[in-house]
């Protein structure tokens, strides 16, 4: 068994991610693109493929006709991305993803100023940061 | 003389019909604001920000709305002294804009009304709170007797309030809990908490008296046909409990 995590994110239009995207652009933060994931930490023994497999069959969490699932290379966030998690939750979290103007995955800097405007309260939330 | 009150509608607010009658059986002259027409809000003299679910609490409970154009004017109007009331989600915006507890900086919240404990559940059941301040602490609770118990309906997934240990001392030395949740004789402990709140908290003032959160409903009991004790027979049109809150701060607003 080892700990490996997954995104799952809507393959249709994700409401919630524009709305965070016309709030951090009002808020200065320079961002053309938000994507959203949830991003699930989970202990498995299996191949990449039978990882998949198991939550693709789950109902609960994960629906063919609109969800896509990927399987992460690392349990920690891709470039442009900050993963929030709940204070006591921390093996479910939401995984923002930022892109900027040129089309680059969004700065250190910009992913900071986003969590400190917007995306993190830091009374209930932690928020992980790209290596 | 009567001043104007503005009743705030955010996209997905949804208690607004409620809130602006009993406003004005309370003797208000209170008006409905909708987003597209925020820039009229500076000609009013109180806000309150109802519940609901605004933005589908998209990120957090409250979170979007506490950057809307909206909540620029509230915010000024705060900070000048003007009275602002939120309920339920309307309490979840003003943490998330930092109006209340009011000890960090605005938008930069200290605390939230967060997910209900110990297992996330909705919770929709009658409940009493408790004045937990002297009433002249908060200008909106003002004309409340010492200890007022107020009914009203709890309806919420994220009431919670939530904070680190040092926020909270600072939000129970600074006189900001304003309500607690009660039992029907007026005690208070952990058993009349639905919702597994910090301190108990049922609604929170800020440090200048003139803003208050309070997330169960007290315009839910605002007449006699909500409230679990009616009788058959009762005018149901009869103003209930949860009627003094509003009248209170009505009286706030008019003598301002």
């Amino acid at each position: 068994m080892s700990e490996r995590a997954v995104a799952i994110n809507l393959k249709i239009p994700d409401n919630a991610a524009y709305t965070a995207l016309t709030t951090l652009q009002r808020l200065g933060v320079d961002v053309t693109r938000v994507e959203r994931s949830e991003i699930l930490v989970v202990d498995f023994g299996g191949d990449d493929a039978a990882l998949a497999a198991t939550i693709e069959r789950d109902e609960a969490i994960f629906n063919p006709n609109k969800h896509r699932l990927t399987v992460l290379d690392a349990r920690a966030p891709r470039p442009g991305e900050v993963w929030i998690a709940e204070m006591g939750r921390e093996k479910r979290y939401i995984g923002w993803r930022l892109i900027d103007k040129v089309g680059e995955p969004a700065s250190l800097a910009a992913l900071r100023m986003a969590c400190t405007r917007l995306l993190c309260n830091p009374a209930i939330e932690k928020a992980t940061f790209p290596q | 003389m009567k001043r104007r009150i503005a009743v705030v509608i955010f996209p997905g607010t949804n208690s607004e019909g409620e809130t602006v009658r009993l406003l004005r059986d309370c003797g208000g002259d209170a008006h409905l604001v909708h987003w597209s027409r925020s820039v009229t809000l500076p000609e009013y003299d109180a806000y309150v920000l109802p519940g609901g679910f605004a933005y589908e609490d998209r990120i957090r409970a409250g979170a979007i709305a506490a950057h809307d154009s909206m909540m620029d004017h509230v915010i000024d109007g705060a900070t000048a002294g003007k009275l602002v009331f939120g309920i339920c989600n309307g309490a979840q915006v003003l943490l998330e804009a930092g109006l209340v507890p009011g000890t960090g900086e605005v938008r930069r919240p200290t605390a939230a009304f967060t997910r209900n404990a110990p297992v996330p559940h909705f919770v929709n059941a009658f409940v009493w709170v408790k004045l937990a301040i002297a009433p002249s602490r908060c200008r909106i609770t003002a004309s409340l007797p010492e200890g007022a118990l107020i009914p009203a309906w709890s309806s919420h997934g994220e009431g919670r309030l939530a904070a680190d240990e040092a926020h909270l001392r600072e939000i129970e030395a600074g006189g900001h809990v304003a309500f607690q949740f009660a039992h029907a004789d007026g005690s208070v402990d952990a058993g009349a908490v639905p919702n597994g709140s910090a301190l108990g908290v049922a609604g929170l003032v800020n440090r200048e008296g003139n803003v208050l959160a309070i997330m169960p409903h007290p315009e839910r009991d605002g007449w006699t046909f909500n409230h679990p004790d009616r009788r058959r027979g009762d005018d149901i049109l009869a103003p209930s409990g949860g009627a003094v809150l509003f009248k209170s701060f009505v009286e706030a607003v008019n003598q301002a």
